[in-house]
């Protein structure tokens, strides 16, 4: 049996006399940085924590009131609208930031991979735009992840002998694909479908009908975007007007190119 | 009924302010305002009692109002009344402005404090939860007067174990094993009282 003269020393404490020495105020240095990371990683804690100050609260009724001079809600409008001013500047400058650095990779892209100036606006377009990374949301030191993960996927497919090729480019980023068919023009009767082939030899999954002289994005769906990758093996099939008709097998294939990594 | 009256009152102005929280944590700045114009006194007082000077007790509520404005989203309504975790959080930062070495230890003793010029008594609808104030008064009753005065000393003077065992002149050992019997003692006081 326990009596007033037996120490209670520190290993002796349990967790919620640990909290009600928070929550009083008497730990100081190390114990209290603990203190502070447990109440942030373990609920129970964190509970524990909440119902001592409750108990306690009560406590500052018997506190007499004070009245603050005036000029300490004038420093704390100040303060907040300094803040306030600081954080529109930074998120300002990120998206500035942002815009810049991927002007500067999608030139490389251009550059690597032949990108037409069409589906580069279009790309820039998505990606400043793109979910998850709106401008001010990325703190710059994430960036050199972002652009490993993020690179897109280019594939050519020359039609023919025309000299004329599709430009087809994966965002991953904004989960979209660009189709561009520049210079390719409508013959009125047919209409070209762009299929990706999966890997595992299951149905081709199609990524729409090309549109001549235009460039088009598309966000892909779930579906498709597990079959996206380096290598991915993509044909065009020439169809009726508005693409393969359900139910029917799709038309002769007139083109065909991969992806790759730029 | 005037007493039933005053406390539909202060259960309109608990509401209000509650409802003020929940619009500053939305990102609302207007609602710190209201949150200020009805709250400073009572945290006022709490950071003075615990600093012991007024131009510190300014700086620590202004601390306490630009760091709710950051972090209202923090305040969970289930959790606690408004004042009741308004009043716990400057607390906090008061005693942390004591631990991070920002003031010498400038609170009085208890039996020193002096009366303020500006005392004010709290109005009805400032005051934390009447049945928690009742409980907890009860259990500490119920601790020998010894740990019951230094219970009450770090929680209104934000004194440290080493700081009451040097004022009470006993070893740093014998204070928190005091206090430990005592907290321990309370906590089963308080959680008998919740389960009855």
């Amino acid at each position: 049996m326990s009596s007033d003269k037996t120490p209670f020393d520190d290993a002796e404490r349990d967790n919620p006399m640990l909290a009600a020495e928070h929550a009083l105020g008497l730990l100081e240095g190390e114990e209290l940085a603990q203190s502070r990371a447990k109440l942030e990683n373990d609920p129970e804690y964190r509970w524990r924590k909440d119902w001592w100050n409750n108990w306690f609260a009560p406590w500052t009724d018997e506190v007499a009131g004070a009245e603050p001079s005036d000029v300490v809600w004038q420093r704390i409008t100040e303060a907040v609208a300094a803040t306030q001013r600081d954080n529109a500047a930074e998120t300002a400058v990120g998206a500035m930031q942002k815009v810049v650095s991927l002007e500067t990779r999608l030139r490389r892209w251009q550059w690597a991979a032949g990108i037409t100036s069409a589906a580069a606006a279009i790309m820039l377009a998505i990606m400043v735009f793109a979910p998850g990374s709106e401008p001010g949301s990325i703190a710059p030191s994430d960036n050199g992840a972002m652009l490993a993960a993020s690179d897109p996927l280019v594939a050519q497919v020359p039609i023919g002998d025309t000299g004329l090729r599709l430009d087809v480019t994966y965002i991953p980023e904004g989960e979209q694909l660009l189709v561009g068919a520049i210079g390719l023009t409508a013959d009125g009767v047919h209409d070209h479908e762009l299929w990706l082939v999966p890997d595992d030899g299951s149905a081709l999954q199609s990524l729409g009908v090309v549109k001549p002289g235009e460039v088009l994005a598309k966000e892909l769906s779930a579906d498709i975007i597990a079959n996206m990758g380096d290598g991915a093996q993509l044909v065009l099939t020439r169809e009726p007007i508005g693409g393969k008709p359900e139910g029917q097998d799709a038309g002769p294939v007139v083109a065909q190119g991969a992806f790759s990594k730029v | 009924m005037a007493e039933g009256q005053d406390k539909q009152a202060a259960d309109i102005a608990r509401e209000k302010l509650r409802a003020a929280m929940v619009r500053l944590a939305e990102g609302d700045s207007a609602a710190l305002e209201e949150i200020y114009e009805a709250t400073r006194v009572k945290l006022f007082g709490i950071c003075l009692r615990i600093l012991g000077d007024r131009k510190e007790a300014e700086d620590a509520l202004q601390d306490v109002y630009i760091n709710l404005w950051q972090k209202a989203d923090r305040y969970d309504p289930e959790r606690a009344s408004p004042i009741s975790w308004l009043a716990t959080f400057a607390r906090n930062r008061a005693i942390d402005r004591l631990r991070t070495g920002k003031v010498r230890q400038g609170a009085v003793p208890v039996e020193e404090a002096l009366p303020l010029p500006d005392n004010t008594p709290l109005a009805d609808d400032l005051m934390v939860d009447a049945e928690n104030a009742a409980q907890i008064h009860k259990c500490i009753q119920g601790l020998d007067e010894r740990t019951r005065t230094h219970i009450r000393s770090a929680f209104f003077d934000g004194f440290t174990y080493a700081e009451l065992a040097t004022r009470a002149d006993v070893p740093l050992g014998t204070m928190k094993s005091w206090i430990r019997r005592g907290l321990q003692k309370l906590r089963a006081c308080l959680e008998a009282s919740e389960a009855a």
